[in-house]
């Protein structure tokens, strides 16, 4: 019985086949959509779980209360790991953990790291990172042991066997103790190197409470109660000893949460050793998925039911001969199984193809292998079932419920074929595409304003050239080096380039108005700095060579004046004017005068108001060159560059980025957002688009008489094209009007995490309105023209 | 005795009036003859035939099918009543476009619960009845109209009824096939299998046994 069923859905696919293949290619469409997204998140909520002790392993976190100022991090002090777990027996482990740049060399092998992992020796004890060689208990108990990934056993090392080798990293020889397979793309530790955490250097063998740079993890002998031990922990911190240990005073506090490993990734707000997933993300992504599956779907229903006519005969056939209602509906639903099963396959062919432009969107790096795993293919065949009852459902009800005596009538008319299901189910997917590319032509002109807003410096044709601390002594000879490059026109150092200024400060200020304490955030910067990022001055001017006599370091620093340049905005909030600020003392490091006010300029992201800023001249801090360059031959200065830096320097590889690159990976998570709507709206428009075509076409055959007795009386090609599109346009601005007042407050929404952002114009909605209208117009128009050319003496002979 | 319909009425109201399309219908049927229902067009004929089909239902009056009391059944006890013992043969075929002639004979057998072979040993006695074995994996487009037709009987035919309801089976066939047609319900007549027809034509309402004709909805001789 099944068995026929699915012959004749086979061969009913072959008689039309423009409705199968928009049914098929659609519902692939949808269900592609909906198998990459739950791969994308299945793997954000696997996230850690590797690990077998998972349950037990929390991360430990911060708040402090300092100068009424309530922060919070999710790094700790070298002190919290040790003390804790001497005072707290149900701490079994721990292990504070940071992230690092070096060197590594090994033979002539010469490559700059940045996953070089420190952390305590209990690290292999409290996560499960599979060791393929040495014994976890033993593998990092010595200063100079290390822990080298598969692939970067490969990459140093090739055949060779690495256990025991010496190879130097953070500039000492190191042996290695033991290869761990590569850590996964799901855990929120990502290294390539572990080594001891001390080995960081004298800044952590003291045990501190501040200095917080540091990231510990707790074993715990039980996963319960976390909540009380956390209580019992903040008890602690509130006795006088600890109180005053940690320089605690009045309404200032010190106090620690623990996350659950598990919850880190998806649900905490602070970002560990990479940035954290997010829920609203994987909501986001949901409802797009589902919000093309339902188009998909309900292209599906609009082009059964509308056939319905069609197979009213056979209907009524198959009941005249003994057929129950159920075995109809059951054998519709075998229909619309059957459709979705063939699109289930190509939609497995399609993810395979789209895989790679998927790893871009999201920044993750699935393989096609994964998309074989049983999850995957559950989610598949999940969603597979759910649609072939989603779509067939109301054309399975209505051809079932075809009355017999439609067998034996002439002229019988499809009950669901103009019916209002249509009707909603097109305005509500134009609504869809229109609510999606109303929002997408919004999000795109916020990226293009959010790169060409004039940011208060000139981020175009900077070269920045990370610099280690091994090259101080040349410092400046170097700098000038640089300078004399033909192509270069300026060279600058700093500690933090000014795309994101995250250095956090405070600064002192006496002046006739009494003291003034404020927050800042601060930048050490080197000579001709607000040339080189052609910032402006609102008054005074850029630091110069002879600033340097005012750090006078002689007879026990007496005279030691730090000189300092500040930001408009760190000027008013002082209550200084640009010209009054000129020469007044200010006290951050050292006191020192003010030699310069900047206009203001972004640094920090778009999605906050320009804060105060302080300059000072701090050549030693510097982590970076910036080189403005000239935009003639950019390879050629480039690889002067390269020359000279080879030439001077052998402890580092040359490594250089582009400001405006930098500045571009900021806003990174709007690009994928721009892209992934993008790539929705399309999607949603050409899928609706593909149903109004079958749906167009299906009319334009119910109407063949129609139109025939019209032309004969006298309509010609513009009356009947009319005729047609009229409906489908009607129905298309409704979806319109519907969409466009929800699409506007979800921009608006969107927008407010900007500081900095556009007003939507009217453009955003006619453009979208016109193309839409226009699509409509096209799709349906084809089949008009089509119908209304055809000579009436053969439409008419055909009925 | 099959069937005995007593004072069947059946109408719509249009526009305020009611419009008989059965008229005080009063007669009996039994077992073995070869009816043929005539009368001019919208006379009723095609309704009365459906009627006895149970595929129409009516508005006052009795009808008993094997003496079950059809007006007071249930649907889905009359579906069964009319699934095991009528068999329908139309004027315009209405084979299904897309099966096969085997597939289409087989049809009716695939809601009766059958095995699968004994649905093979019934469709196979069917298209060697009929001759049409050589014909059974094409479509109905492929086939003439006086083979559709011939498809048409074996399949009503093939879940063996006790009643054929036929609605102008040669309406649309040309006389030599039309007269082929007429032969072989004759033959299955003798074979002893109720036939009630439709139809226009004098010449095969020659073949019935009986004739009952109908004139707005009433018959007129019986």
């Amino acid at each position: 019985m099944i068995r026929n069923y699915f012959k004749i859905a086979i061969r009913n696919l072959r008689k039309n086949k423009l409705y199968a293949s928009i049914n098929i290619f659609g519902l692939a469409i949808g269900l592609t959509s909906c198998m990459l997204i739950g791969l994308y998140i299945v793997n954000e909520l696997s996230y850690d779980k590797f690990n077998n002790k998972a349950n037990r392993i929390v991360r430990v976190t911060m708040e402090y209360k300092m100068s009424n100022e309530i922060n919070y991090a999710a790094t700790t002090g070298t002190k919290v790991g040790p003390e804790f777990a001497r005072t707290f027996p149900k701490i079994e482990e721990y292990t504070r953990t940071f992230i690092s740049t070096s060197n590594v060399e090994y033979g002539n092998k010469l490559f700059n790291e940045d996953r070089i992992l420190f952390a305590d020796p209990s690290f292999f004890n409290i996560f499960s990172f599979n060791l393929l060689q040495g014994n976890a208990e033993t593998i990092l108990d010595a200063p100079n042991k290390i822990v080298l990934t598969e692939s970067m056993a490969k990459k140093y090392f090739g055949d060779e066997n690495p256990i025991n080798k010496t190879i130097t990293v953070i500039g000492k020889e190191m042996i290695v103790s033991g290869v761990s397979e590569d850590s996964p793309k799901n855990s929120q530790i990502k290294f390539d190197f572990v080594t001891q955490f001390l080995n960081l250097g004298n800044k952590v063998k003291r045990e501190q409470w501040w200095s917080a740079n540091w990231i510990t993890y707790f074993l715990l002998n039980t996963g319960d109660d976390i909540t009380q031990f956390e209580q019992q922990i903040n008890t602690y911190m509130q006795t006088d000893a600890i109180r005053s240990q940690a320089g605690l005073e009045g309404e200032s506090y010190l106090n620690y949460h623990l996350q659950p490993l598990l919850d880190v990734h998806l649900k905490s707000d602070l970002a560990g050793f990479e940035p954290n997933g997010n829920m609203t993300y994987i909501y986001i992504f949901i409802i797009i998925s589902l919000l093309i599956l339902l188009i998909a779907s309900a292209n599906y229903t609009n082009l059964a039911t509308a056939q319905s006519t069609s197979r009213s005969g056979e209907i009524g056939m198959r009941k005249v001969m003994g057929a129950s209602k159920r075995q109809v509906f059951i054998q519709f639903i075998s229909e619309s199984t059957t459709i979705t099963f063939i699109a289930a396959v190509l939609a497995l062919l399609l993810c395979v193809l789209v895989l790679p432009y998927f790893n871009s969107i999201t920044g993750k790096a699935f393989t096609k292998l994964e998309l074989l795993q049983p999850i995957p293919m559950l989610l598949l065949f999940l969603f597979s079932v759910i649609v072939s009852f989603l779509a067939g459902l109301y054309p399975a009800l209505v051809l079932s419920g075809t009355n017999v005596m439609s067998v034996l009538k002439k002229g019988f008319r499809s009950p669901g074929g103009n019916g209002i299901l249509k009707k909603s189910l097109i305005v509500g997917q134009f609504s869809i595409s229109v609510f999606l590319i109303i929002y997408t032509m919004v999000i795109l002109q916020q990226m293009d304003f959010i790169q060409n807003k004039n940011l208060g410096y000139n981020k175009d044709h900077v070269v920045v050239l990370p610099i280690s601390r091994t090259m101080f002594e040349n410092f400046e000879t170097f700098k000038y080096g640089l300078e004399q490059i033909s192509g270069v026109q300026s060279v600058t150092a700093s500690y933090e380039t000014p795309k994101f200024v995250k250095w956090g400060d405070g600064v002192n200020v006496v002046d006739e108005n009494g003291e003034h304490t404020i927050d800042i955030n601060a930048m050490p910067v080197d000579l001709n700095f607000v040339n080189t990022l052609g910032m402006k001055m609102a008054a005074g001017r850029d630091f110069i060579q002879s600033d340097f006599a005012l750090m006078d370091t002689t007879n026990n620093s007496v005279n030691y004046k730090q000189p300092y340049l500040i930001n408009e905005t760190l000027a008013k909030q002082i209550g200084w004017s640009p010209e009054e600020a000129i020469g007044r003392t200010i006290e951050n490091r050292a006191s020192g005068p003010v030699l310069g006010v900047v206009k203001d300029f972004n640094f920090s992201s778009l999605h906050e108001p320009v804060g105060p800023l302080l300059m000072f001249l701090g050549r030693n801090f510097s982590r970076n060159y910036m080189v403005r360059i000239s935009d003639l031959d950019v390879q050629g200065t480039l690889g002067h560059l390269e020359t000279l830096w080879n030439e001077r320097t052998n402890s580092r590889p040359f490594n250089y980025h582009f400001l405006d690159e930098d500045y571009d990976t900021l806003y990174q998570t709007e690009q994928r957002s721009a892209i992934l709507f993008s790539v929705a709206a399309g999607l949603a428009v050409i899928l609706a688009c593909l149903g109004l075509f079958g749906l167009a076409a299906f009319t334009i055959v119910q109407r063949t008489k129609e139109i025939g007795i019209r032309k004969v009386l006298g309509a010609n090609l513009s009356n009947i094209i009319l005729l047609i599109s009229k409906n489908f346009l009607v129905l298309v601005t409704i979806a319109i009007i519907i969409a466009s007042p929800f699409a506007f407050f979800a921009a608006k929404k969107w927008l407010q995490n900007f500081a900095y952002r556009i007003e939507p114009e009217w453009s955003v909605f006619i453009i979208p309105v016109i193309v839409t209208l226009l699509v409509t117009f096209l799709t349906v128009g084809y089949h008009s023209i089509r119908a209304a050319i055809v000579n009436p003496i053969k439409s008419l002979r055909t009925e | 005795m099959i069937l005995q319909i007593k004072n069947l009425f059946k109408w719509v109201n249009s526009g305020g009036n009611r419009v008989f399309l059965l008229n005080d219908i009063d007669f009996t049927v039994n077992e073995g003859e070869f009816i043929s229902i005539m009368g001019p067009s919208g006379s009723g004929k095609t309704t009365l035939l459906n009627v006895i089909g149970m595929l129409d239902d009516f508005n006052e009056g009795e009808y008993a099918f094997l003496n079950e009391p059809v007006h007071t059944l249930k649907e889905k006890y009359r579906a069964n009543l009319y699934k095991e013992y009528i068999g329908f043969v139309f004027q315009s075929y209405h084979l299904i476009d897309e099966l096969t002639v085997y597939e289409n004979i087989e049809t009716p057998l695939l809601y009766k619960k059958h095995s699968a072979s004994e649905r093979k040993a019934l469709v196979a006695d069917m298209l060697d009845r009929f001759n049409i074995v050589g014909k059974k994996d094409l479509f109905p487009s492929q086939l003439s109209g006086g083979q559709q037709q011939l498809v048409g009987i074996a399949r009503a035919l093939v879940s063996s009824p006790k009643l054929i309801l036929a609605d102008e089976p040669t309406g649309n066939l040309n006389s030599t096939q039309g007269t082929e047609i007429m032969e072989l319900f004759k033959q299955l007549n003798k074979e002893g299998v109720t036939i009630i027809q439709v139809t226009h034509s004098e010449s095969n309402a020659t073949y019935g046994s009986r004739t009952i004709r109908l004139k707005d909805g009433m018959i007129v001789n019986n």
